[in-house]
């Protein structure tokens, strides 16, 4: 009876561990079918807008008809999480195969990315324009294909400027000061100039400013955000909360929800972005404004071009051939262009620009892209750089210039 | 041996739970806490207590490590206090009283988040129902309102507040529960011996309810000190670390500045703190005893 027993435990254990174990093996095999001949793409992406997703499900649902071997895997993630999520999967060795992100430069540096011309042929590479490419680099290589661009511009309410007795949107800081303080004193909680420093996006609002008077936040090799050029974009700043020529608290003011203030109607000026066209368009169509370039210290033109990236991961060498197929197929002008425009972007590729020429709400800010200026973002550090904005550059409406640049710099070069 | 063996395939699957939801993940924690990860998540080997050294020397470590315990205890000091008076109220017979019961369920049914953004939408300069409100009866001057969640005063003054809110139903059910297991004739005897309402209740019914209070203000403190949402929602778009507290930081360490092993660091300190603070408690109000 005893032995018995104890055969029938060593049977109730090996069931209990081939279960456990086989339900491990589901849980592995899920990912990639290599038996049914398949190969499984697995793309990360962002959302830009509610119609990001459908916008990727149609691209993939175009591409997969052409090419039924291969599976690809669509992932949205909103642009708060998709850095931890990149992160998180990575460190469980799970990256996705293509990925669309900002900052590029620390997967290059862990040696995780494919160079941009093993993974597009070299049509579609030499399509790309050649400063957004050059702004893909990390040591002379790309490591990124260029996805969208964005620059921005000003955003000007023409009946509040008009009502304040502002004849023209103003070109220089000083200028700028005087018409925003002037809308701001007409009172009834109007705001002049909307200036969002909080943490959803203030390296933006910063680069406006403190590249406006001439600063820089860096190159690839160093990260010079403590430096005398960027001072006077600073005290700038703090001489426009000082005036009251901004809303209330623009320290912890996020950008969207002001810009939402500005639809509204209630702030004289403030930076924008091509979507924000699209955006007054569907919440108030009724608002007078005009879309003028960035005010800067001298009055020279100047903008915050932003771009966005695809990056390949090396996961499966023999996934190299499927990402090619995919990113010419997304790239080709049919595909790309329509996507562009539906974001309300503005395309990175030759044959997109030429398309795009007579599109007018685009046309502002096709005019200021030749004068843009991007983030240091080939720059490893410029991550943890970008981090240490959204955190602590809204503290200028509090503490000295000086010190907020400092205490950036060391965040900065501390990650 | 053999007891031991026969028992595995019953205890087996609690056994592999308990190894893999509560241990493994604490000895991540642990391990990632003393090696060196790069931002994009890849390990480069030890670092020794270099994670550690970089916590404390912070300059904002220590306010924040002030307001994680202004945090804990005022929001569980409120909700206790609070939830005593509203169990007392819960446990009398009135009309309607399922119904200001479920109501009072509500807060705790509804998800933190969901509730938290309900208040900082109405904090919302410009179109904040609560500032509206407060411009309309004339307590604040401006007429967009004012910006409490741009604050770090008032927006951790604002989460104290919700904290509090959706702490409230656990607690007070805890001791509504604990309440009803006060005997009548315990209360009727104090009666008989001529006690007032106020004495009855500091007397009699307060040291019976210890037990339930003990589960209560335990559970309370581990759940507020390690509550994230709130102040995520109220205060995550103020720049600087002056309403932070040690939940946030951890929050910022790992989604502004890519330091999964600071931030790992930071969670063993976190884990170190909550076991001290309730090793105090337990050892200076000592719940377990009985009356």
């Amino acid at each position: 009876m005893k032995k018995s027993l104890r055969f029938g435990t060593a049977v109730a254990i090996a069931a209990v561990a081939s279960m456990t174990l086989a339900s491990c093996g589901f849980g592995g095999g899920d990912g990639d079918d290599t038996a049914s001949g398949e190969t499984t793409l697995d793309l990360l992406v962002p959302s830009y807008s509610d119609a990001t997703q459908g916008l990727w499900e149609d691209v993939i649902d175009g591409f997969e008809e052409a090419n039924p071997d291969i599976d690809v895997k669509l992932e949205v993630q909103s642009w708060d999480n998709l850095e931890s999520v990149i992160a998180t999967k990575i460190q469980g060795g799970e990256a996705p195969d293509i990925y669309n992100g900002g900052p590029f430069a620390g997967f290059a540096a862990d040696e995780l990315l494919y160079p941009a011309e093993e993974v597009v042929s070299a049509d579609t590479f030499s399509d790309f324009q050649d400063s957004f490419i050059a702004n893909a680099e990390v040591d002379g290589t790309a490591y990124a294909l260029p996805l969208i661009a964005s620059a921005r511009a000003l955003f000007v309410n023409n009946a509040l400027l008009e009502q304040a007795g502002v004849a023209e949107a103003p070109k220089t800081w000083d200028e700028l000061l005087d018409a925003a303080t002037k809308v701001s004193a007409l009172g009834g909680g109007v705001a002049g100039y909307g200036m969002p420093l909080g943490s959803e996006e203030a390296q933006a609002e910063a680069a406006v400013w403190l590249w406006g008077g001439g600063g820089t936040f860096g190159d690839a090799t160093e990260i010079t955000v403590d430096d005398p050029a960027n001072l006077p974009g600073a005290e700038q700043v703090k001489k426009m909360i000082d005036a009251g020529a901004t809303q209330a608290d623009p320290g912890s003011t996020d950008r969207s929800p002001l810009m939402d203030i500005f639809v509204q109607g209630k702030i004289g000026m403030q930076v924008g972005l091509p979507p924000t066209v699209g955006q007054i368009e569907e919440g108030n169509p009724d608002l007078d404004y005009s879309i003028v370039p960035i005010p800067t210290q001298d009055g020279s033109p100047m903008t915050v071009g932003v771009m966005d990236q695809l990056m390949a991961f090396q996961n499966d060498d023999d996934k190299k051939d499927a990402i090619t197929k995919f990113l010419d197929y997304y790239y080709t002008s049919d595909v790309y262009v329509p996507w562009v425009q539906a974001e309300g972007f503005l395309p990175v590729t030759k044959s997109g620009a030429e398309a795009l020429s007579g599109e007018e709400a685009l046309a502002p800010f096709l005019d200021v892209l030749p004068d843009a200026q991007f983030y240091p973002s080939t720059n490893p550090a410029w991550s943890a750089t970008d981090g240490a904005f959204k955190a602590l550059f809204g503290q200028l409406q509090t503490k000295p210039a000086q010190d907020v640049l400092t205490e950036i710099q060391a965040q900065a070069d501390a990650g | 041996m053999g007891h031991v063996l026969a028992a595995l395939p019953w205890i087996g699957p609690a056994l592999i739970l308990i190894f893999g939801v509560v241990l493994y993940p604490a000895v991540v924690m642990f391990y990632n806490s003393t090696r060196d990860i790069s931002q994009s998540g890849v390990d480069k080997g030890s670092a020794g207590l270099d994670n550690y050294i970089e916590v404390f020397s912070f300059p904002y470590f220590w306010p924040i490590f002030g307001r994680t315990i202004i945090w804990v205890v005022v929001v569980v000091a409120a909700t206790v206090i609070i939830s005593l008076g509203l169990a007392q109220i819960l446990n009398k017979a009135f009309p309607g009283r399922r119904i200001v019961r479920l109501a009072v369920i509500i807060p705790w049914a509804a998800s933190v988040v969901m509730t938290t953004m309900v208040v900082y939408y109405g904090l919302e300069p410009y179109f904040g129902i609560i500032n509206k409100f407060l411009v309309d009866v004339g307590l604040v001057d401006t007429p967009e309102g004012y910006g409490w969640t741009r604050n770090p005063a008032t927006a951790f003054a604002w989460s104290i507040v919700v904290a509090i809110f959706v702490s409230l139903p656990f607690t007070t059910y805890t001791i509504l529960a604990g309440l009803q297991t006060v005997p009548g004739e315990v209360l009727e005897a104090a009666k008989m011996d001529g006690a007032g309402p106020v004495r009855t209740y500091w007397g009699v019914v307060l040291p019976q309810l210890r037990s339930a209070l003990a589960v209560a203000v335990l559970i309370n403190i581990i759940n507020v000190f390690n509550s994230l949402p709130i102040l995520k929602v109220m205060t995550g778009s103020i720049p600087g670390y002056d309403a932070d507290t040690i939940m946030t930081m951890i929050f910022k360490y790992i989604q502004n500045q890519h330091k999964v092993d600071v931030a790992s660091a930071l969670s063993v300190v976190a884990f170190v703190i909550v076991i001290v603070i309730v090793a105090i408690y337990v050892r200076v109000v000592k719940p377990m005893k009985e009356v």
